[in-house]
C-alpha cells in the first residue's frame, strides 16, 4: 500500500478526513458517502479482478448540482478523485487508491428523447440497456452494444470508448456521442460538441471520449439513434477446429460484407458456456462457432447470408444454423454475452485480454496463442470480436497457487507481445487503465506518449481526475521537470505510486459476474 | 518530404520564429480565415501507400496522396475510400482529415473522424507524435487522431494516416428525382424518402441553378444513390419509384457535382436538426438565385451554400453575399464557414478556438505559434 495521498502532510490526515467526509456528506446527504473499509470494499475493484485498491471515501451525487459542488469542494481541497460508473470495466480504470471514488450511478435520468431527430440526452450514470429498451419502443436503439450492457452506464461508455459485438458495423461509442455537457477537475463546467449540427474548431469531443475518467466527467451526455433494422438474421457456424472458423471470418471480412457482428468462441468457451446457465444450444463438441449476424433490408440481408452460408460451408463448417426466431436469436446472443461470466464454473480468478490484430493475421495469431497456452500449461479460452480482430483470450487461473499465477502472467505477456509484432492494439475496447499501462511504451514512442500528458494538462492541470492511469507519470516530460514534482503528498504522488505498478498482478481475486 | 524533412522545417522555424503556412494539393488555398505566414510548408510531394494489405481493409499512406491515388489503388482490388469532399478529388488525404472535410457519403459512412484509424503529425516543436494504431478498433491512450482530425495544422503537420475502407458495392446507381410542383408537395415528397426504409449511400437535394449547372434541367432536383448488391439496390430502385419518379442518371454526377464549387468565393456549412431540414427543405432547394448553389443533405443536416462559382472572383458582390450569412446564435443550426472573402471574417467568424481548452491545446502543441496562425482564428 502506497503512503497516505489525501492530506498535505501525515499530521493532518485524520482530521481531513472526518472533515472531508463531512463536508462531502453536506452536499449529497450522510447515506450517499461511505468512509469506513468495510462500506468501500465493494469499490475496492472493477471487472477486472486482478487488482485491488481501498479508496479513501466513496461519494454518491444525486444531481448534477450536487456532482459540482462535489467536485469543487475537491478541487479547492487538491484532492485527487475516480469518477465511477458501474465498475464493469476490464482495465482496473476504476480503481481509487486511497483517494475519493465519485458514483455517478445515481445520475440515471434520461433528459430528453428526439424521436424524429434521433437523439437522446442522458445522465452518465443511465445504464446502457436502459436506454436501448427505453428507445426501442420507438423503433430506434443506441448502437454500441458492450456485453455489460445490462449494467454498464453511458458515462462509463464514453470514459471507455465502448464497443461490443455491434460496433463491427455500426462503430464505438465515439461515433455515436453527439455532445456532453463535461465537469472539469477544476469544476468548470464545458459544453464539447453540438447537439444539434457540425461544429468548427477542434474535436474535444472526440478527445474526451476513451479518455478514461482522466479528463474530468461527463455531465450529460447527447447520443445519436440508429433506426432499428428492417431485417436481421443470426447465424450459427460450428466448426471442428479454430484454424477453420479463423480462414472463414477473414474470408467472410475479405468478401467485402459488413455483418453486424462477426464473433468466435472456441471449444472450452462454448462446454463452459453449455455448462452454464447461460447454456445457449451451441454443439458442445465442436472447436469453434462463430455467430455471424446480418442486418438492413430483407432483400439484402438474404442476398448476404447465402454468401455467408456459402463462405462458412466451403471453409469447413459442419452446420450452419439460422435462428428461426427472436427467441432463438436471443439466446444465442446470451451465450456469447455471459460468457465471461460463465468461466467462473472453471477457476475462481480470470484474466482477460483486449488486443487488436490485423483481421488477415486471425489464424495464425490463434495458433500461436494455442501454442504459448500449451507451453505454460494454462487454458486460454477464446470469445472475441473476431470480425473487428479484436481478441479476449482469457485464463481461467488460481490466484491463490503462486506457480500457476506466475505461469498464466507470463503467456499473458507473451500473447500480447505477439499481437504487439502483428502490428496490432493493446486494447479495442477495454481501456488501458492500469492493467496495460505496462505496454503503452511498446506501441508509442516517447514524443506521442508526451503529447497524450500535454493533452491530458490541459483537461487536468494538477493530476486530480483518475490520477496514475493510462500513460505512464515518467513519460510526462514536463511533470519529470518539474523539482520535486515525484515526492509531492498531494493527490499526483498516487501517479506516481501506480504509475510503477507492473502490468500484472497476482493479488487474490474473483471473477466478474457480468 | 519525409517526416525528416517536415521535422527539419518546423525545428527551424522554431528557432527563427517564422510562421508556416502547411498546404497539401494546393486545392484549397482560399478556404479558412488568412494565414499570417510567408513560408509555406507542402507535402504534395509525399505520396505513396506505406502499407496495404486488402483482406484487412485498411490502408497506411503518406499525407500528400490524392484522394484520386487512393481511389485508384484501392479500386485493382474492389475497395474504396468512401470520402468524397466537395472540391478536388486532386486535394490530398492530409489536407482532408486536417480539414475535416466530407461530401454526400458522410451521411451513411462517416466524418474524416469515423474513417481515420490512425496519424502521425510533427508538432510545432517538431516532436513526431503518433495517434491510434493501424487496426480498426483500438482505445490505446487519449485520442490523438481525432484531436487532429479538423485542427486545420494548427496542432501538428500530418505526414501519414491510416484509414478503414470498404469493399466496393456490387451495384452503385444514382438516380434524380424532379421536385416539381408546390412547396407542399415537394416537402411530402422529400419526406416520403427520407422516412422511408431506403438506406441511400447519398442523398443530396440540389437548388436550380446547381442542377442547371448539372445540366439536369430547370427545377430542384433530389440526387439518390443506392450501392450494395444486387438485390437490396433493385428492391430500393423499387422502392423509390413507388413514392416518386426517379430517373436513372449517370454516376459521374456526384464527381461533377463536388467539383462545381471549385472557383466559388463564399463557402457556407449550416447544420442542424435534420427535422428542421426537412421541414425547410421546399423552401431552400427553391431558391433560384443565379450564382448561388445550394445542397441540402436532410440525412446528415447540413446544407451548404456556395457563392460564385460559376462568376469572377473579384464580385464587389461577395462581401455582401458572405456577410449575409452571419451564425444563428440559436440552438436550432451551427454554422461553419470554409471560404469567405478574407475582410469578412473578423466580422462573421473571428476564432474557432478562443475557449481556454483549445487554447491551452495550442499552447502546449504549437508553442511558438507557428503552424498555420490565424487560420481557425487566434
Amino acid at each position: 500500500m502506497t503512503q497516505p495521498t489525501l492530506a498535505s502532510s501525515p499530521a493532518q490526515i485524520s482530521p481531513a478526513r472526518s472533515s472531508l467526509a463531512e463536508r462531502l456528506a453536506d452536499i449529497v446527504g450522510e447515506r450517499h458517502v461511505l468512509g469506513r473499509p468495510s462500506e468501500l470494499l465493494v469499490y475496492n475493484s472493477d471487472g477486472l479482478p486482478g487488482y485491488r485498491r481501498q479508496p479513501r471515501i466513496a461519494v454518491f451525487p444525486g444531481t448534477r448540482e450536487e456532482t459540482v459542488s462535489v467536485v469543487r469542494l475537491l478541487a479547492d481541497e487538491r484532492i485527487s478523485f475516480v469518477p465511477r460508473g458501474a465498475g464493469t470495466g476490464l482495465s482496473g480504470g476504476a480503481l481509487a487508491d486511497d483517494i475519493v471514488v465519485i458514483g455517478l450511478h445515481r445520475l440515471k435520468k434520461i433528459i430528453s428523447l428526439d424521436v424524429e431527430n434521433r437523439r437522446a440526452t442522458v445522465e452518465p450514470g443511465v445504464v446502457n440497456l436502459r436506454l436501448n429498451k427505453h428507445v426501442a419502443q420507438y423503433g430506434l436503439l443506441y448502437a454500441p452494444d458492450p456485453s455489460s450492457e445490462a449494467a454498464c452506464t453511458i458515462g462509463g461508455n464514453v470514459a471507455e470508448n465502448a464497443g461490443g459485438p455491434h460496433c463491427l458495423k455500426y462503430g464505438v461509442t465515439l461515433n455515436h456521442v453527439l455532445a456532453m455537457t463535461v465537469l472539469l477537475p477544476s469544476a468548470e463546467v464545458v459544453e464539447l460538441g453540438s447537439k444539434v449540427g457540425e461544429r468548427d474548431g477542434y474535436d474535444l469531443r472526440g478527445a474526451f471520449i476513451g479518455s478514461e475518467g482522466c479528463f474530468g466527467l461527463a455531465l450529460d451526455v447527447t447520443v445519436k439513434l440508429t433506426p432499428k433494422p428492417q431485417t436481421v438474421r443470426t447465424l450459427l457456424a460450428d466448426f471442428t477446429s479454430v484454424n477453420q472458423a479463423a480462414q472463414v471470418t477473414s474470408a467472410i471480412i475479405a468478401s467485402g460484407i459488413v455483418p453486424a457482428a462477426l464473433e468466435f468462441m472456441d471449444g472450452t468457451t462454448i462446454r463452459v458456456v453449455e455448462d452454464s446457465i447461460y447454456a445457449a444450444g451451441y454443439p458442445r463438441d465442436a472447436e469453434a462457432i462463430l455467430l455471424i449476424e446480418l442486418d438492413g433490408l430483407e432483400s439484402g440481408v438474404s442476398a448476404d447470408l447465402e454468401v455467408v452460408r456459402r463462405i462458412c460451408i466451403d471453409g469447413g463448417a459442419r452446420n450452419v444454423k439460422v435462428a428461426r426466431d427472436d427467441a432463438e436469436r436471443m439466446k444465442l446472443w446470451q451465450g456469447r454475452k455471459k460468457a465471461f461470466g460463465a468461466m467462473g464454473r472453471l477457476a475462481h480468478h480470470l484474466i482477460v485480454q483486449d488486443a487488436v490484430i490485423p483481421r488477415t493475421k486471425l489464424p495464425e495469431i490463434l495458433a500461436t496463442i494455442h501454442a504459448i497456452g500449451e507451453k505454460y500449461r494454462v487454458i486460454v479460452c477464446n470469445v472475441f470480436h473476431a470480425g473487428d480482430g479484436n481478441l479476449h483470450p482469457n485464463i481461467p487461473y488460481s490466484a491463490d497457487d503462486p506457480d500457476e499465477s506466475e505461469r498464466v502472467h507470463k503467456a499473458m505477456t507473451e500473447i500480447m507481445q505477439a499481437c504487439i509484432d502483428a502490428g496490432g492494439s493493446i486494447t479495442g475496447e477495454h481501456g488501458v487503465g492500469l492493467d496495460k499501462m505496462g505496454y503503452m511504451e511498446s506501441i508509442f514512442s516517447e514524443d506521442s506518449l508526451n503529447a497524450m500528458c500535454e493533452l491530458r494538462s490541459v483537461f487536468d492541470p494538477d493530476r486530480r481526475s483518475n490520477p496514475g492511469k493510462v500513460v505512464p507519470v515518467h513519460s510526462c516530460k514536463e511533470w519529470n521537470a518539474v523539482p520535486g514534482g515525484r515526492l509531492r503528498t498531494n493527490g499526483p504522488s498516487s501517479i506516481e505510486a501506480e504509475g510503477d505498478t507492473p502490468p500484472l498482478q497476482t493479488e487474490p481475486s474473483h471473477p466478474s459476474a457480468t | 518530404m519525409s517526416t525528416e524533412a517536415v521535422v527539419a522545417a518546423i525545428k527551424e522555424s522554431g528557432i527563427t520564429r517564422a510562421p508556416i503556412r502547411i498546404s497539401g494539393g494546393s486545392t484549397w488555398l482560399d478556404a479558412g480565415r488568412p494565414v499570417r505566414a510567408n513560408k509555406t510548408l507542402s507535402l504534395a510531394g509525399d505520396t505513396g501507400v506505406v502499407s496495404y494489405v486488402p483482406g484487412d481493409l485498411t490502408l497506411t499512406v503518406r499525407a500528400g496522396t490524392t484522394l484520386s491515388e487512393i481511389d485508384r489503388v484501392t479500386r485493382e482490388h474492389d475497395q474504396w475510400l468512401p470520402l468524397d469532399p466537395y472540391g478536388s478529388p486532386d486535394g490530398t488525404i492530409g489536407a482532408t482529415v486536417a480539414t475535416a472535410s466530407a461530401g454526400p457519403l458522410a451521411s451513411s459512412f462517416g466524418l474524416p473522424r469515423d474513417l481515420l484509424l490512425g496519424l502521425e503529425f510533427v508538432n510545432g516543436r517538431g516532436d513526431v507524435v503518433r495517434g491510434g494504431g493501424k487496426v480498426v478498433k483500438n482505445v490505446a491512450g487519449f485520442d490523438l487522431s481525432r484531436l487532429l482530425t479538423g485542427s486545420w495544422g494548427t496542432l501538428g503537420v500530418i505526414t501519414e494516416v491510416t484509414v478503414r475502407l470498404y469493399a466496393l458495392p456490387e451495384t452503385d446507381r444514382t438516380f434524380a428525382v424532379v421536385l416539381d410542383g408546390s412547396e407542399k408537395e415537394v416537402q411530402s415528397l422529400v419526406r416520403a424518402i427520407v422516412a422511408s426504409p431506403l438506406t441511400p449511400y447519398a442523398i443530396q437535394l440540389i437548388n436550380p441553378p446547381a442542377a442547371r449547372a448539372l445540366g439536369l434541367g430547370e427545377r430542384p432536383v433530389c440526387l439518390i444513390r443506392f450501392g450494395g448488391n444486387d438485390a437490396v439496390v433493385r428492391a430500393q430502385a423499387g422502392a423509390l419509384s413507388q413514392v416518386a419518379r426517379p430517373k436513372e442518371i449517370e454516376s459521374i454526377t456526384w464527381v461533377r457535382l463536388r467539383t462545381l464549387e471549385g472557383r466559388a468565393h463564399t463557402t457556407v456549412r449550416i447544420s442542424g436538426l435534420p427535422q428542421r431540414f426537412l421541414n425547410a427543405s421546399a423552401r431552400i432547394v427553391g431558391d433560384d438565385i443565379p450564382g448561388i448553389f445550394s445542397y441540402m443533405d436532410p440525412k446528415r443536416g447540413t446544407l451548404r451554400i456556395v457563392v460564385g462559382a460559376d462568376r469572377g472572383s473579384d464580385d464587389d458582390s461577395m462581401i455582401g453575399a458572405s456577410s449575409t450569412f452571419r451564425p444563428d446564435k440559436s440552438e436550432a443550426s451551427d454554422v461553419i464557414f470554409e471560404k469567405l472573402h478574407p475582410d469578412v471574417w473578423p466580422a462573421v467568424s473571428p476564432s474557432a478556438i478562443s475557449d481556454a481548452l483549445s487554447q491551452g491545446i495550442k499552447r502546449a502543441y504549437d508553442p511558438h505559434n507557428i503552424l498555420n496562425p490565424g487560420i481557425l482564428g487566434d
